[in-house]
């Protein structure tokens, strides 16, 4: 026995060193992922990285927090987001304030990054160009570097060029800013290149195409024509600027501006040879209501508004994304929502009057009724005091059983006879939500889900965010043709908006066109992102951006004879006063410094890489 | 709740048998007398104890060394013992006098201690390994094992974070924290390492010993012990007749701490200053008293402003009088009952014979969460089976099977959402209408009181683990020492998820009354999902080890030799799909096949991990005075590319047992026992982790998968997950220990010291904070071994044992203290030496502002020479104040200053006391913390939540121009509402950890049930803190207490063995 159990020692323990001498099973492998080899040999694995190029985008202008809430569109209703730093212009290398995703400098290198990546792989491609496939995964690679560049340079000026991915064996990572110029040829030619590749490809919505690559061309082309970037009519209206050593990181310092907008016309003209747009070929003004609908339209991308997309960031309910709780976000209080990003009474009052005029807190009658007989846009882009909204939940229906906004306080009577106060569902004052009640009395409207079955409380919304839509070719269009003293051109453009949007059309020109046009493109296009670049760019930030917040307060009181026990808007029942106020400074202080015009490149950075230079305005 | 009814059977039992005792009659007795005598010099031992076998009945010998004890007819034996001498059993037959001589027991002096791949007597031990007994760990009534080991084991820190069934876990830490990665320590059950399930769900009653390898002892653990070992052996069977025990236990457990928040009134007061804080300064003492006095203000604007609370409706909801209108709601008291029963179960069978023992053991418990009408809790059931089977006189066969379920349920809001709401539930609003039904939401449907219930649907989660371990150990013949032993384990984890979300209801007030015109007409609104919804998940982990030891030990003469080699292959294999279906045809079906196909969703994935080990050991002594001792392992790991994947890691230890040489013996009898001991080794750490999670392959080009939404569709992606690092290797711990450790008085004193410096090299991080983000590479930079920590401190073990008369009593103090100090690691340049973390322990706070009182009033601010117009253009009163810390006249982010404390303790440490006094047993443990910080928030404080009662009393006021406590902020929106040192405080702390009071029921009267043993006892957890937090648990690491507190539990109990 001894020896059989000596033979088992034996052979247990031999069994055991056979076990440990193959060491194959150690090389394990990630289960989920897929080399980086194989990616570039197979043009599906290809196309799945390209189209990740895309994530760069973020949730578009989707997020809870929005660029409106910068600018003298909007404010922000919640404490503690760092917009303030903005607003009030505290902005340093240290606490830049809020920083969007989609702006963000280390998001968009890495999206750099990548598209280098697939700029890099694809120039040596290991797969054939069955049906263009190589083409248009270099274009839109090719567009999503521009993209990113575009998206820096707006930001922060001239910054350091990522022509390619770096390694890990770089001799150093400290490189200095591209000049204003060099960037925006860069982007230019990435752009020609994409235009090309993308030409005669039809590509699903959300992946850029060759329109794509024209309209943001035309966007690069019509900023680097504006005065901020002109330096020497920035210094003039700037002494941050003019003191600012280093011009050619923001600007031009030579050359001609009018060479410039020359450029921008023709890119500007190009897109709009090739993108018809939705409904911008009428020669009369819409009648209102079909202005009101074409414009909801347009703003959610369906029933024709689908044409004025050209380069858009889509949702899809079934996968709850940020983009998708706009309305959950925005929406008022009394229905359950968060107001977040709220219009401010600066907005408001510049929409017209239906007939084109300018709307005027002098004007009696307007002042009494300022919701009556506005632009069309207005109704399509704002819910105010009386506006028809949808149902509100089960719950308020009792409060409320039209689904109208109430953003007053009213005066309604109680089961005792007596008059009380009632203040409405949509304030500060409200019973529901009160903490997410607009401080200004407006709420948007705009990309929100008007379906009176969605709610928005607990359902994700599938609007697309337009990057980039065709009436903003119209603008650049036309804003280059003032600039080049075209102004028949550019009124007849303008028109074709103003028309759309169910305004006469316009007969002014040179600067007064150019204030027309200012105000045009602020309506058109309000909550898209552009005020922010605007402002900047024409340099009216210091008294547009500058300005203080407002709003309005709305006191409905009871006309002699009438009781009403639940309130809703009815001029039969009510006198209504409308008074301005100003948002109080406890709560935003806004301040315009110049050095806004372009945001801090981040402490940490500046001492990673010294060989960065500061924007004008910040002391380090 | 259905287990009462037996519990209340068996409490009666056993009260029934307390009862039988006292009226047992007196038997007929005998007297037995003798003298004891110490074999070591001959001379009297007093204070011996001599005990009739089998029952609590003894006497103690006197100063004399004499006794006398008195037998009944059924006494056979008697048992001598003594502290520091071996234990005599003597059969008294008809003897009447009985003289003893004790041996001295060197072996007494301790115990055999486990260690890596063997055990050793703790008198040669050269490593720094603390040990605790299961019989310990079951004196807490806590429902997860880490919560018993605070304060027991020198050196281990444990700290507890939430006390929610299911994850009331504590972290626990040897010797505090080592690297920038993962500190978790290895830990090994049965000798199997990182069995799944750890030991947080073990059975306390199942454990034999825990041992924790702190030093160079953990070496043979190699690239997996860097942090230390946690060794947990479970009871084998004892050879006997079987022995039945059964225990229950019933607990009820309640928060430790509920913070104190402002009641309506208060919080009314406190939302009119917010609203009057809006304003420009110079208006708010009108603005206020316009407030108090009417509750509208005429602003210089010329508007009107509204109070947001009347002085009428302040003055009704301090009242409390009418609560439709006016409630003033305490929301814990709605949400949270005063106690939460836990019940725990456990039948033990053990005995056996020559050839074959057993041991099993069956075990069951029950946690309710703190909720009234709770949807949480913690169900288990679990079962261990260890046997030991003698083949023959080579051979034999160990063999151990775990089975256990935990089953965790929940509703489907978090803990953390309910707790939030907690914080956040305004005490001016309703949780509950008078009528009895449930008020309106906090916000998105919440209301604390309904979604603690199932009324949101159900989140279950089953874990299944089914472990089996087996170990065939052969004497190899012919070679006198030398063994084999062949290992293998198989352990398989099954986790089942389902969780079904149902819309619940909630009424808030409509317009009108009912029909008795006085009751408000309420109105129900659905809440939550828009329709009922189920995900349902398959977790799979099979866990395979393999193994082989050959193990050689003989004593040649005064040389004491042991050699041990093994081998250990491990795999891990795991995959998980899920499912997911909405628009059910009713919520009545929660079944898959009852959803729609809309919408429908299912994924899946996989993993799977390696390691190769060889690793051995080889200890010499001499004559057991000069101990030498050598440790390895050469480990391989999957998560490195083949060049570096093995690596070798080698532990030295040394020992001088100095109270064996001559010069010890004949100068320094006090001391009986003197141990100068040391040791070095060099440890790895495989776990490379990020935000929390292991980040395997780092040294692969792969891209990983993942969507991005375009028009009408999903388009599956694909991203580069990292810029591969091909020499990724081994975190290096280097650990050297040395600690004395001795007895006096033949071991009624007791103490061990150790100091230890750690130091961790190649330290896997990420160098993304001096890489320019404009490289692209930041998110992407792949680990490298470049960080460096060291970490030294202390700890140490004392205490004493005495007796006096039927007294026996010990008392111990343990106490570990560690300090971290980062080396190197990447951090951003430039920045100015204070806001460093380079030289300054790990994971402390964002640099912050250093705090420097408030401004009381306008003069104040008038007055200040700072500029602060980098962090406000607008300073009012009761704005904090700032220290210009870089002197530059100006309040800038420059002036922030990192602190050096952070939310681990550096010291922790325990004091026990144990004591038994005939039928009575005592064990008592207060435990301790310091020199940790905890962060206080405002958080959601403001609009949208409610404040605490200590901010409410000490807020600057435009009446209190504190300088102390700043003016209320709404959440945020200040810039002192975060960021500076105000907002941090001292966790330190001592608790009564636990409690337990015993009683045995003397022996005589159970025997007639057939009952050896029946012992009843009560005990706690938590029961009394003392700390410098206050407002939550001094363990909490929640700034906002939105969180499930720590539990505090009395338990009572009872134990009875057949």
């Amino acid at each position: 026995m001894m020896k059989n159990i000596k033979y088992l020692g034996l052979g247990l323990a031999i069994s055991f060193l056979n076990l440990s001498c193959n060491e194959e099973f150690l090389n394990t492998q990630p289960l989920g992922e897929v080399s980086e080899s194989a990616v570039w040999k197979d043009a599906g694995l290809a196309e799945a990285f390209v189209t990740d190029l895309y994530r760069g985008l973020g949730q578009g202008g989707f997020s809870e927090q929005a660029l409106a809430s910068l600018t003298d569109e909007a404010i922000f209703t919640h404490p503690g987001r760092n917009i303030t730093t903005v607003t009030e212009a505290r902005s340093n290398p240290q606490e830049p304030g809020w920083m969007d995703f989609t702006r963000s400098w280390p998001n968009l290198y890495s999206g750099l990054r990548a598209a280098n990546i697939a700029i890099e792989n694809l120039s040596d491609p290991q797969f054939p160009n069955d049906g263009g496939i190589l083409d248009r995964l270099m274009g839109e690679a090719t567009f999503m570097r521009a993209y990113f560049h575009h998206q820096l340079l707006r930001n922060f000026g001239g910054i350091p060029i990522a022509d390619r991915p770096f390694t890990l064996e770089e001799d150093t990572y400290e490189l200095s800013r591209n000049s204003y110029e060099e960037v925006v040829n860069f982007i230019l030619t990435d752009l020609d290149n994409a235009a090309s590749l993308l030409a005669g490809k039809d590509l699903v919505g959300g992946r850029a195409d060759e329109t794509a690559a024209l309209a943001l061309k035309s966007r690069v082309l019509i900023y680097a024509a504006s005065d901020l970037h002109d330096m020497p009519t920035a210094s003039a209206k700037s002494s941050v600027i003019s003191g600012y050593q280093n011009k050619e990181l923001i600007g031009y310092s030579s050359g001609s501006q009018t060479d410039r907008y020359q450029q921008a016309a023709a890119a500007a003209k190009a897109v709009l040879d090739m993108a018809s747009g939705n409904m911008l070929d009428l020669t009369e003004p819409l009648p209102r209501e079909e202005a009101i609908q074409t414009y909801i339209n347009n703003s959610l991308s369906r029933n024709g508004g689908e044409q004025e997309m050209i380069f858009g960031r889509y949702f899809l309910a079934q996968r709850p994304e940020t983009g998708g709780r706009h309305g959950l976000h925005n929406g008022p209080n009394g229905y359950n929502n968060w107001a977040g990003n709220t219009p401010v009474q600066l907005l408001i009052d510049d929409y017209h009057m239906m007939d084109g005029s300018d709307f005027d807190w002098d004007n009696d009658v307007q002042a009494s009724a300022p919701y009556e007989n506005r632009e069309p846009r207005f109704y399509a882009t704002f819910l105010y005091e009386g506006a028809q909204w949808k149902p509100r939940s089960s719950a308020n229906q009792a409060r409320d059983p039209l689904g109208q906004i109430q953003t007053g306080t009213y005066e309604v009577v109680n089961n005792e006879g007596q008059k009380v106060t009632h203040f409405g569902l949509d304030t500060r004052n409200s019973p529901i939500e009160d903490w997410n009640g607009s401080y200004t009395g407006y709420y948007i409207r705009k990309f929100i889900e008007p379906d009176l079955n969605f709610v928005d409380q607990n359902t994700w919304q599938e609007i697309p965010w337009p990057h980039i839509r065709v009436t903003e070719a119209v603008f650049n269009y036309a804003e280059a043709n003032i600039a080049l003293g075209n102004d028949e051109e550019a009124r007849n453009w303008l028109n074709k908006i103003r028309f759309r949007a169910g305004l006469p059309a316009v007969t002014a020109s040179g600067d007064e066109l150019m204030e027309i046009l200012i105000n045009e493109k602020r309506k058109e296009m309000v909550n898209e992102e552009h005020r922010y670049y605007d402002a900047r760019r024409w340099m009216i930030a210091p008294e547009t951006l500058g300005r203080q917040p407002d709003g309005i307060n709305i006191v409905g009181t009871l006309k002699p004879g009438k009781e009403v026990a639940i309130y809703s808007y009815n001029t039969d029942n009510y006198d209504y006063s409308y008074e301005i106020i100003d948002i109080d400074p406890g709560k935003e202080k806004r301040l315009w410094l110049d050095k806004m015009y372009f945001m801090p490149i981040d402490f940490d950075e500046m001492q990673r890489n010294r060989e960065l230079i500061q924007n004008p305005g910040y002391d380090n | 709740m259905q287990n009462y009814l037996p519990k209340t059977k068996l409490f009666l039992l056993g009260l029934a048998l307390l009862l039988a005792s006292s009226l047992t009659l007196q038997a007929q007795s005998r007297e037995v007398t003798g003298t004891v005598i110490s074999g070591e010099d001959d001379l009297p031992l007093p204070g011996v104890s001599i005990l009739v076998k089998g029952t609590t009945r003894g006497a103690v010998t006197d100063i004399d060394g004499s006794y006398g004890i008195s037998l009944q007819p059924s006494d056979q034996t008697i048992v001598f013992s003594f502290v520091g001498f071996d234990s005599q059993e003597v059969t008294v037959n008809n003897q009447s006098t009985i003289d003893i001589t004790l041996n001295p027991d060197m072996q007494a002096l301790s115990e055999v201690v486990v260690v890596g791949y063997g055990e050793q007597k703790k008198e040669t031990i050269t490593g720094s390994v603390a040990t605790v007994k299961g019989s310990e760990l079951v004196k807490s009534p806590a429902m997860n094992l880490t919560n018993s080991i605070a304060g027991r084991m020198s050196g281990v820190i444990a700290v507890n974070r939430s006390g929610e069934p299911g994850y009331d876990g504590a972290g626990i830490r040897i010797r505090g924290s080592n690297t920038l990665g993962n500190n978790d320590a290895l830990i090994v059950i049965d000798g199997i390492p990182a069995r799944a399930g750890g030991i947080d769900r073990l059975n306390p009653n199942d454990i034999e010993t825990i041992s924790v390898l702190k030093d160079a002892s953990a070496a043979i653990y190699g690239a997996r012990a860097a942090n230390g070992v946690i060794l947990v052996t479970t009871k084998r069977g004892k050879k006997g007749k079987p022995e039945l025990t059964y225990q229950f236990n019933q607990g009820f457990a309640q928060p430790t701490v509920i913070p104190e928040l402002s009641d309506a009134a208060q919080y009314g007061e406190m939302l009119n200053d917010l609203n009057v804080y809006e304003l420009p300064a110079n208006e708010w003492r009108s603005a206020t008293d316009a407030y108090r006095s009417t509750g509208t203000y005429l602003n210089q604007a010329g508007q009107e402003r509204t109070a947001p609370f009347s002085p009428e409706a302040l003055a009704q909801h301090r009242a409390g009088t009418d609560p439709w209108n006016y409630p003033d709601t305490d929301w814990y008291g709605e949400t949270l009952k005063p106690w939460s029963p836990q019940t725990r179960h456990n039948l033990q069978l053990n005995g056996g014979s020559e050839n074959l023992r057993y041991m099993t053991s069956l075990g069951y418990q029950n946690q309710d969460a703190y909720y009234k009408n709770s949807a949480t809790g913690y169900k288990q059931y679990d079962m261990r089976i260890n046997l030991d089977a003698k083949i023959n006189e080579y051979v034999d066969l160990q063999l151990g099977v775990l089975a256990r379920q935990e089953y965790r349920f929940f509703p489907t809001r978090s803990a953390g959402a309910i707790f939030r709401m907690q914080m956040r539930g305004k005490p001016h609003e309703p949780a509950y209408w008078p009528d009895g039904r449930p008020g309106p939401d906090i916000e998105n449907g919440e209301n604390p009181v309904v979604i603690t219930t199932n009324a949101t649907g159900y989140d279950r989660d089953t874990r299944n683990y089914f472990q089996t371990n087996g170990a065939l150990n052969i004497k190899i013949p012919g070679v006198e020492g030398l063994k084999f032993q062949g290992t293998g384990a198989i352990d398989n984890l099954s986790r089942f998820q389902k969780r079904w979300e149902t819309p619940w209801i909630l009424y808030q007030k409509g317009n009108g009354f009912e029909a008795d015109g006085v009751t408000p007409l309420l109105v129900p609104s659905e809440r939550g999902p828009a329709e009922p919804r189920l995900r349902q998940t398959n977790i799979n982990q099979l866990n395979i080890l393999l193994g082989g030891v050959f193990t050689y030990e003989k004593q040649f003469g005064d040389h004491g030799f042991t050699a041990l080699a093994g081998v250990n292959k491990e795999t891990v294999e795991g995959d998980n799909f899920f499912a997911y279906r909405r628009f059910f045809i009713s919520p009545a079906i929660d079944q898959m096949f009852a959803g729609g196909d809309a919408e429908k969703d299912n994924g899946g994935g996989a993993f799977e991990r390696a390691r190769l080990n060889y690793f051995g050991r080889v200890a010499y002594n001499y004559q057991e005075k000069y101990l030498f001792e050598f440790l390895w392992r050469y480990d391989g790991s999957y998560i490195f590319p083949e060049a570096t994947r093995f690596g070798f890691f080698p532990g030295v230890m040394a020992g001088w047992v100095v109270s064996e040489e001559n010069f010890w013996k004949n100068n320094i009898t006090a001391m009986d026992f003197f141990k100068i001991r040391g040791s070095w080794g060099q440890m790895g750490n495989d776990q490379i982790f990020f935000g929390g999670s292991l980040q395997e392959y780092q040294f692969l080009s792969t891209y990983g998968f993942r969507s991005q939404i375009l028009e009408g569709t999903e388009a599956k992606t694909l991203f580069e997950t990292r810029v591969p690092n091909n020499a990724i290797t081994w975190e290096i711990a280097n650990n050297s220990n040395v600690g004395v450790e001795g007895q006096l008085l033949q071991g009624k004193i007791f103490f061990e010291l150790d100091y230890f410096y750690n130091k961790r090299t190649n330290i896997l991080w990420r160098k993304n904070a001096s890489v320019p983000e404009s490289s692209g590479l930041a998110s992407l930079l792949p680990a490298e071994n470049i960080g460096e920590v060291e970490n030294q401190g202390f700890d140490f073990n004392i205490g004493y044992r005495g007796q006096e008369g039927d007294f026996t009593y010990s008392v111990s103090a343990n106490g570990g203290y560690a300090i971290n100090n980062i080396l190197f690691w990447d951090e951003p340049p430039g920045a100015p030496d204070w806001q460093l973390s380079t030289g300054k322990p790990m994971n402390t706070p964002s640099p912050v502002y250093l705090y420097d009182g408030v401004f009381p009033n306008q003069a104040a601010i008038d007055a200040e020479e700072l500029n602060y117009s980098d962090i406000t253009n607008n300073l009012r009163p009761g704005d904090m104040r700032f220290k210009d810390y870089d002197g530059d006249g100006s309040i800038t982010p420059l002036d922030r200053v990192r602190l050096d404390r952070n939310n681990i303790p550096r010291f922790q440490g325990g004091v026990n006391l144990n004591a038994t006094f005939r039928n009575w047993d005592l064990a008592v443990l207060f435990q301790g913390a310091a020199g940790a910080i905890a962060q206080v928030s405002l958080g959601e404080s403001g609009n949208i939540g409610n404040y605490l009662l200590e901010f409410y009393e000490n807020r600057w006021t435009i009446d209190n121009e504190s300088t102390e406590y700043p003016r209320i902020a709404n959440r945020s929106d200040q810039y002192y509402s975060n960021g500076n040192d105000f907002w941090f405080r001292s966790s330190d702390y001592i608790r009564l950890k636990n409690f337990e009071i015993g009683y045995t029921v003397p022996q005589q009267f159970g025997e007639r049930f057939g009952i050896s043993n029946l012992r009843f006892y009560a005990n706690g957890l938590n029961l009394l803190t003392w700390d410098k937090l206050k407002v939550y648990d001094p363990e909490s690491d929640n700034a906002t207490g939105q969180y499930y507190p720590q539990a505090r539990v009395i338990n009572a109990g009872l134990s009875v063995t057949f």
